[in-house]
């Protein structure tokens, strides 16, 4: 089930440009590298892109501005990259369309993950995944895509590995189906130490242990031999 | 003495009022001198013209009744006889009383004081003739004797008793004095205290300023040198702070510039083909990373615009403890079902963290327990660790301080782990103490206040 797909790479990096494009190549993808805006716009004109990796600092242009530009065309899904904290909260508290982004130092496996995640919802959602905003509402609790973000029913933040943060966004985007291990596990890739279905198990357990309360005692119900079936209505907004 | 004359306000009423009485004192002794000098003028007058008149109604009666008329014209400070010979400058003999007798058994009758009163009265009433005026001092100084010629040749004796006049009310100027002293001093400590009002006003200001905390300028008001003081001071304070600035920019700009290679470290790495150096290497970068992030966090501090939400500490402990486990370390949690506290995550998950990683590096194994006490989050983290040496407990929290030998051997870091805690768990109004149990191991106590 490994998204293959057309990635843009824009950083300004040489190396990091031949290293995670290289990286990329070898898991299955096609990548074009950019090393500044208007080597982007070219690629982006040659021919149809599934995901951009955007640098937010870039000779000459911001990342951020260069984003929101992109997106006044484009559904095309954007991976932000960054190396300043302080980024973070303007990629995700401003309305630029970024769906993603990652802090340097990350691993390429962080990447890959990142990668997979955006493009299955992006194909789940019929190719314009962000048409449908980035809170997920259930049985009174809300997950923020966005920050990456879970509050309670009372309103209080709840902490969540990210294991269990990805595996939560898997049943939230498929709620009320059988999931099956082998598909929980996909969502999870390269995420947990083991890739057993043990280790999907004890995610569930830790999620379990999480979000279901004496007033919602079974969110995530087993269904013997197969997976797991999220049973709340979930609400996007 | 110099501890009562410490403030300033003293030591201005102190020279206030020395200032004020030499002043005054001064002022007192030239105006006493003038009115002196006026009053003996006066005398001298009023006494030659006296002698003047005594001499001319002398000459004007006959000899048998000179004696009885000088009599008469006799009184107060003067006392007359009329006799044929000059007796100042003769001595025994004169029909005067016994002090003038004495007054005739003084020493040259020419002395300088005697000289000048009789210059003076020549001055005085010119009509006097050089060669008339004979003046001798007798024994005691208050008397003196004044022989006139008279026309005839015969002489007019005067003895002058020199009346000082009443000092002019000494008691008075004394009392007067400390008056003045008193109201000066009164006045001064009030003006003086109201003056450094401003000046202590500021260094309290100051002084009430947490040592970390940023301090807002002061505000330029009151006197000129007050109002130059606050501004110098502001503008000491804000270079201070653009030096620090500066530094922490640059610091924070080298631990940002660093992740570009890291991440290219990152990359290189899943070339490698032999797995066991991929994992050393992983392990090497993994440990720069942490350095870096735990320096960028300290340098962070409370400039993290995260803002403080309602944090539900269970899950994120057991966030924690679980990635140990996952990591095959040993950690337990006790908590109970939820417990939230306004918060900042990130903050206080990497607190925590820290606290958990310490305990599983030098002690092997952690034991968190969450409960409540009071209004209060009690977090105990505990290890079987050798603890830490009972000097060093309050050290240990400064930055980039290590302990010695064993506790610091067995991890990376560059020992900002405690400081980056101490300090996250104070900007929630929280606080860390750290205790070694007597039976070994060491606990670090976290309380976090449950309302803002």
């Amino acid at each position: 089930m490994t998204s293959e797909g057309h990635i843009l790479i824009v950083d300004d990096d040489a190396e990091i440009r031949r290293l995670a494009g290289r990286f990329l190549r070898e898991n299955g993808h096609r990548v074009t590298p950019a090393r500044d805006a208007r080597e982007m716009w070219e690629a982006l004109e040659a021919g149809p892109v599934d995901l951009v990796i955007l640098d937010v600092m870039l000779p000459g242009a911001s990342g951020l501005d260069l984003c929101r530009e992109i997106r006044r065309t484009s559904h095309v899904p954007i991976i932000m990259l960054t190396a300043r904290d302080s980024e973070v909260d303007r990629i995700v508290g401003l309305e630029i369309g970024a769906d993603d982004y990652l802090v340097k130092p990350f691993s390429p496996r962080e990447l890959l993950a990142r990668i997979h995640a955006v493009l299955r919802r992006m194909r789940m959602a019929g190719g314009t995944p962000r048409a449908a905003g980035h809170l997920l509402r259930f049985s009174g609790w809300t997950l923020d895509t966005r920050r990456r973000e879970l509050t309670n029913p009372e309103g209080a933040v709840v902490d969540l590995s990210t294991g269990e943060y990805d595996l939560l966004l898997t049943f939230l985007e498929n709620p009320q189906k059988v999931l099956s291990r082998d598909h929980l596990m996909d969502a999870a890739k390269n995420r947990t130490p083991t890739g057993f279905d043990r280790a999907i198990d004890i995610q569930v357990s830790r999620l379990r242990r999480k979000i279901e309360r004496r007033e919602d005692p079974e969110m995530v119900k087993t269904v013997r031999g197969t997976g797991y079936f999220f049973a709340p209505e979930v609400e996007r907004a | 003495m110099i501890r009562v004359l410490d403030s300033l306000a003293a030591r201005t009423a102190v020279v206030a009022v020395l200032g004020i009485v030499v002043v005054h004192l001064a002022s007192l002794w030239t105006y006493e001198h003038a009115i002196e000098s006026e009053r003996h003028a006066v005398h001298a007058t009023r006494l030659a013209d006296q002698l003047v008149v005594m001499k001319r109604t002398l000459a004007l009666v006959p000899p048998a009744e000179r004696e009885g008329v000088a009599h008469d014209l006799s009184g107060g400070a003067l006392d007359a006889h009329w006799s044929r010979e000059q007796i100042t400058a003769r001595g025994p003999g004169a029909p005067a009383a016994s002090e003038a007798g004495r007054a005739a058994d003084a020493p040259p009758p020419q002395a300088p004081a005697t000289n000048a009163l009789a210059a003076e009265l020549r001055t005085l009433a010119p009509e006097l003739g050089a060669s008339d005026v004979v003046v001798g001092a007798g024994a005691d100084p208050h008397l003196a004797v004044v022989g006139l010629r008279l026309p005839d040749g015969s002489w007019l004796n005067v003895r002058l008793f020199a009346t000082a006049p009443p000092p002019a009310g000494g008691h008075g100027s004394v009392l007067s004095t400390s008056l003045m002293a008193a109201g000066v001093l009164l006045l001064s400590l009030a003006i003086s205290v109201w003056l450094t009002r401003p000046l202590r006003a500021m260094a309290k200001r100051v002084a009430g300023t947490a040592p970390d905390a940023p301090l807002a300028p002061l505000p330029e008001t009151g006197p000129r040198e007050v109002r130059e003081l606050a501004h110098a001071f502001n503008g000491m304070q804000a270079r201070i702070a653009d030096l620090i600035a500066r530094r922490t920019r640059a610091l924070a700009a080298v631990s940002h510039d660093l992740r570009t290679p890291m991440t290219r470290l990152r990359f290189r790495l899943e070339e490698i083909p032999e797995p066991d150096l991929r994992a050393a290497m992983a392990a090497d970068i993994g440990e720069m990373e942490q350095m870096v992030e735990a320096t960028l966090s300290y340098l962070r501090g409370d400039a993290e615009a995260e803002p403080v939400r309602a944090l539900d500490l269970v899950p994120l402990l057991t966030t924690l403890v679980d990635d140990a486990r996952d990591r095959g370390l040993s950690a337990t949690l006790e908590a109970p079902a939820t417990l939230v506290v306004p918060g900042r995550l990130v903050a206080l998950k990497r607190a925590i963290s820290n606290l958990l990683d310490n305990a599983l590096a030098y002690g092997g194994a952690a034991r968190l327990s969450l409960s409540e006490a009071d209004g209060w989050a009690v977090l105990t983290v505990a290890d079987d660790g050798p603890g830490i040496p009972e000097e060093q407990l309050a050290a240990v929290l400064e930055p980039f301080v290590r302990l010695e030998a064993s506790r610091s051997r067995a991890t990376g870091g560059v020992g900002l782990g405690l400081t980056i805690a101490d300090a996250a768990i104070r900007a929630h109004g929280g606080t860390l103490s750290l205790a070694n149990r007597p039976q070994g191991g060491l606990t670090v106590t976290v309380r976090l206040p449950r309302t803002r």
